[in-house]
């Protein structure tokens, strides 16, 4: 009985009636997806994307150099040299983060005692060599200075919970 | 030995020890700040607080003596209580800058926060300011904020380097550490304070900023710069030393390091190391790779030996280098026919060579010096020379033995001698033997004719001083007479030796040479000697192929005039060395980079004849290489046999008897330490020492001391050294009365002419010389065209 059923169905085309109707639910129901990169989703202030060193509102580094980030590093990204500045303070001379061995765990930033290394909502970054995916000093000043005010904004919202 | 307990558990302690002490002997450590084990107790801290049974309150631990049957708790509520609120009360006034701060990693006060501290500040007020203060170019005073008021450093000072330098001024809340006058630390112990000083307060200034704690790989070495083979650890980072400290060691150094040993790395590091071969092509010298300066040198030395003989080679080493250095030197030269080999380029009497019975040496261990009665020094910059010895010989007058000082200069060596004096250096000898003349007409003994005691010298009146160290002899049960390197290097070395060794057995003292080089002893042990000429006559008498290893003639040797005057008229000279010395161009026709003792494996034998081995801590720079490589191409190229060593251990094991080094593995991961055999200062019954010449009357006649920082190749290059006030340019200083009769004054510009050169100086009124004596310093290139280290000089105004 049940493959006389089976036959008239599919004589009758029902199966695909059946299966395009859903296509067609799915073609007029609301959109979840956005069009990237013209429309983009929101992120989290905790969103981990490209590390950025901050600056003091004087403009000297907030960095001093004490490499708990570079010890904190679980893959051994970070690279830092130290020496005295003009004026005699610890600060740094290289900060690289190597992003062909960054796992973006974050530990950097918690591990930061003045909050100069942070990672920023930042992530569409995209190089044509592995030697540009090593990020110099220069580059993450220059990433900070651009995002500051987002940057201060996301820490100030994140405050509480730390 | 008396049974107590800690903690529910049984521990023996020596009867009269401290609490603290009983506890770490058993293997317990109590939380500490303010007690080191080598200072008095101050018990200022109160870190070190425990409980004792039936006593009412607690009680420091560093301060308390143990007594039998006692109960102590470390760990009760009570103690944990006052361990919590004690860093709480320190931290109130102690910045949190543990990230900009160099301690950081290293820090008691941050160990001990993490490991008995809270976990929240209860302290809203401002924290107390403390002003920085300069204490000179080696300790870093600027964040004395930190200071928790141990007063380690203000102990330190006072006891260890005998000087009361820092002190604490000002009461309670603003009490602060400070040096006298605003005057620095002028010690040349001053770096222990880095050790010392529990906080980031006192650091390092050489090392400040430069690396973490945690980044550093700790290898243990030697330091190659005094006779005493100093344990230390060589912080390495990207294969490059960066700091030293001290590795402890009770039988040499104790914890302590002097500041040459200290801070000497920063040569390594110095721009002017070698990092390729260098040849002398069309007049200058030219970078080339290892074959082709190896088959230069080889073939120049061969051809060379062949036209002129072998006895036309000449080799000196630097007394710095590596007993393996040492050896397949003398074992190059001798292989190729000559004679000619040494290894103390600053000596100028060979008269003992062929007439000691042993190698000489410190007559005893060092240890022993701590037990002596009686010490006589003679003939020694004491403080300046020998920091460690110096330091012992502190302690023992400080606990009532008797220590005299025989010298060229009355320097302050802040040691509380129980008699001192100075005497010119042609009078030394005589000085020496009129003590020895005392001692025997006191003990009524007649001193036995030796052929040293001559009366080709006039007599020494008999001082009040000169009775005073004889007397000091008297009654002695353990005394000893140490020849410093100021008697080694003079022209009388083998009178001195001669009358102090008679002095020695008359009255039952120790003979011991203090030594003046990483490898004194070593030397010997190798062989390193000559057959021929030696290291004066090597340049006396011109050769005609120059090998030099590890030293700087124009700056090491007793005549360095007559030592450039030599290798600039000669045929060849090939140099091994580290570095590229200012005057190398001048001379040297191929230079082989040779790796410093931080990169090369090797072993030194100290002035008591311990062989301490050890490995190399980072790569050799560039291409440089370690010098027992270089010596077996060498030999390997110019085909002589027995050059194919596989390490530097087989060619030490070649050396030294097989049982030296058994059943003694090494403190501090050091494989082979172990004892030499041979040691004797005696000398035989054929010596007859050299005519005394005793200078014209009126004649001025040179003291000549090593300056501190300039002793070897690569304190040299240590730029913080040269900052401190033991690297000051040399002065011509000289006795008040001697500047009078001059007519000159004092800080007017000389010249100061020995022949062959002569050299532009400042005087300086010293009242610490005997009359009729100008102190040129040696070792410096200021000075480095005068003659011999001793002789006779004038003076005249510029």
């Amino acid at each position: 009985m049940a493959s006389v059923k089976d036959v008239f169905k599919s004589l009758t085309l029902g199966e695909l009636v059946s299966g395009l109707t859903v296509t067609a639910r799915a073609l007029f129901a609301p959109k979840t997806t956005v069009l990237y990169p013209e429309e983009k989703t929101p992120r989290s202030p905790r969103f981990r994307g490209m590390h950025a060193l901050r600056r003091h509102p004087d403009g000297t580094e907030r960095c001093v150099g004490c490499k708990l980030c570079e010890a904190a590093c679980p893959a051994a990204a970070i690279t830092i040299e130290i020496a005295p500045n003009e004026r005699g303070e610890r600060k740094t001379t290289r900060y690289e983060i190597d992003m062909n061995k960054c796992i973006f765990c974050g530990f950097c930033v918690e591990a930061c005692p003045v909050d100069a290394i942070v990672e920023t909502r930042f992530h569409e970054y995209c190089v044509e060599s592995r030697a540009g995916l090593v990020w110099t000093k220069d580059r993450l000043l220059d990433n900070g200075a651009r995002r500051e005010e987002e940057i201060a904004r996301d820490l100030a919202r994140d405050m509480k919970y730390r | 030995m008396i049974s107590i307990e800690i903690d529910g558990r049984k521990v023996l302690a020596r009867e009269g020890a401290t609490l603290i002490d009983a506890a770490r002997d058993a293997g317990i450590s109590i939380p500490h700040f303010c007690y080191h084990k080598k200072l008095s107790v101050a018990a200022n801290c109160r870190m070190c607080l425990v409980e004792v049974e039936k006593m009412p309150k607690l009680v420091p631990a560093c301060a308390t003596r143990v007594a039998d049957g006692m109960k102590v708790f470390l760990h009760s509520e009570l103690v944990l209580g006052a361990q919590k609120a004690i860093l709480e009360f320190l931290l109130i006034n102690h910045p949190l800058d543990c990230p900009v701060c160099d301690q950081g990693g290293e820090c008691r006060l941050q160990d001990l926060s993490m490991r008995c501290g809270g976990t929240r500040s209860r302290t809203r007020e401002a924290k107390r300011v403390v002003s920085p203060k300069d204490i000179g170019p080696l300790v870093s005073m600027r964040e004395m904020s930190r200071c928790i008021h141990c007063t380690r450093c203000v102990r330190f000072c006072r006891e260890i380097a005998g000087l009361a330098e820092l002190g604490m001024i000002g009461r309670g809340g603003d009490s602060e550490i400070a040096g006298f006058a605003g005057r620095g630390v002028d010690s040349e112990l001053s770096g222990n304070l880095i050790d010392v000083c529990p906080v980031g307060a006192l650091t390092s200034k050489p090392f400040r900023f430069r690396a973490r704690a945690w980044e550093l790989s700790r290898r243990p070495s030697i330091s190659p710069h005094d006779s005493f083979g100093a344990n230390v650890a060589l912080d390495v980072k990207d294969d490059r030393v960066v700091r030293v400290v001290p590795r402890e060691n009770e039988e040499i150094n104790e914890c302590w390091l002097s500041d040459r040993d200290r801070f000497s790395y920063e040569g390594l590091n110095s721009p002017d190391r070698l990092k390729k071969p260098l040849i002398r092509i069309d007049g200058a010298l030219r970078e080339v790779e290892w074959n082709s300066a190896l088959d230069y040198a080889a073939h120049a030395i061969k051809s060379l030996v062949e036209t002129h003989g072998a006895d036309a080679l000449a080799s000196l080493a630097s007394p710095n280098s590596t007993l393996e250095e040492l050896y397949l030197l003398q074992k190059l030269t001798h292989a190729l026919g000559s004679g000619n080999v040494d290894f103390r380029p600053r000596r100028r009497d060979f008269s003992t060579d062929g007439h000691r019975s042993g190698i000489p040496w410190l007559g005893m261990r060092i240890a022993e010096v701590d037990e002596l009665d009686a010490a006589l020094v003679v003939g020694s910059f004491l403080r300046k020379d020998h920091p460690l010895f110096a330091l012992r010989l502190r302690r023992l007058a400080k606990r009532g033995g008797r220590v005299s000082v025989l010298s060229l200069a009355d320097d302050d060596a802040r040691i509380d001698f129980h008699a001192r004096l100075a005497a010119r250096p042609s009078e030394l000898p005589a000085a020496l033997e009129a003590i020895f003349r005392a001692f025997a007409r006191i003990v009524g003994e007649t001193p036995p004719e030796t052929r040293a005691l001559s009366d080709a010298t006039a007599p020494y009146p008999e001082t009040d001083a000169i009775r005073a160290i004889a007397e000091s002899f008297v009654g002695a049960k353990k005394s000893a007479i140490f020849l410093g390197a100021a008697a080694e290097h003079s022209p009388n070395a083998g009178r001195i030796h001669a009358i102090a060794g008679a002095f020695a057995r008359v009255s039952g003292a120790r003979l011991g040479f203090i030594g003046d080089a990483a490898n004194g002893v070593g030397g010997y042990v190798a062989g390193a000697l000559p057959t021929g000429l030696n290291a004066f006559e090597m340049f006396a008498r011109p050769r005609k192929v120059y090998l030099l290893h590890g030293v700087e003639p124009e700056l090491d040797c007793h005549n360095p005039a007559q030592a450039v005057f030599a290798l600039r008229h000669t045929e060849l000279v090939v140099v091994i060395t580290p570095f590229a010395g200012e005057a190398i161009p001048e001379y040297a026709d191929v230079v082989l980079p040779a790796a410093p003792f931080s990169e090369t494996s090797g072993s030194f034998v100290n002035t008591e004849g311990r062989v301490q081995t050890f490995e190399g801590a980072c790569r050799p720079l560039g291409s440089s290489r370690p010098a027992w490589k270089i010596f077996c191409a060498l030999g390997r190229l110019l085909g002589l046999p027995g050059f194919d060593y596989a390490s530097s251990a087989t060619v030490r094991d070649e050396i030294l008897a097989p049982h030296t080094l058994e059943g003694r593995e090494g403190v501090g991961g050091i494989g082979g330490i172990g004892w030499v055999e041979g040691l004797d200062n005696a000398l035989d019954e054929a010596f007859t020492p050299l005519e005394a010449k005793t200078p014209a009357a009126g004649a001025l006649e040179r003291v000549s001391d090593v300056p501190i920082h300039f002793s070897d190749a690569i304190v040299r290059r240590a730029s913080a050294l040269r900052e401190t006030k033991d690297a000051a340019p040399p002065e011509a200083r000289m006795h008040p009365k001697t500047l009078e009769d001059l007519k000159i004054s004092d800080g007017e510009r000389v010249r100061v002419r020995q022949a062959p050169g002569k050299a532009t100086l400042t005087a300086r009124i010293d009242a610490t010389l005997p009359e009729a004596c100008v102190r040129v310093a040696a070792a410096h290139p200021l000075t480095a065209a005068l003659g011999d280290m001793f002789g006779t000089l004038e003076v005249e105004r510029a």
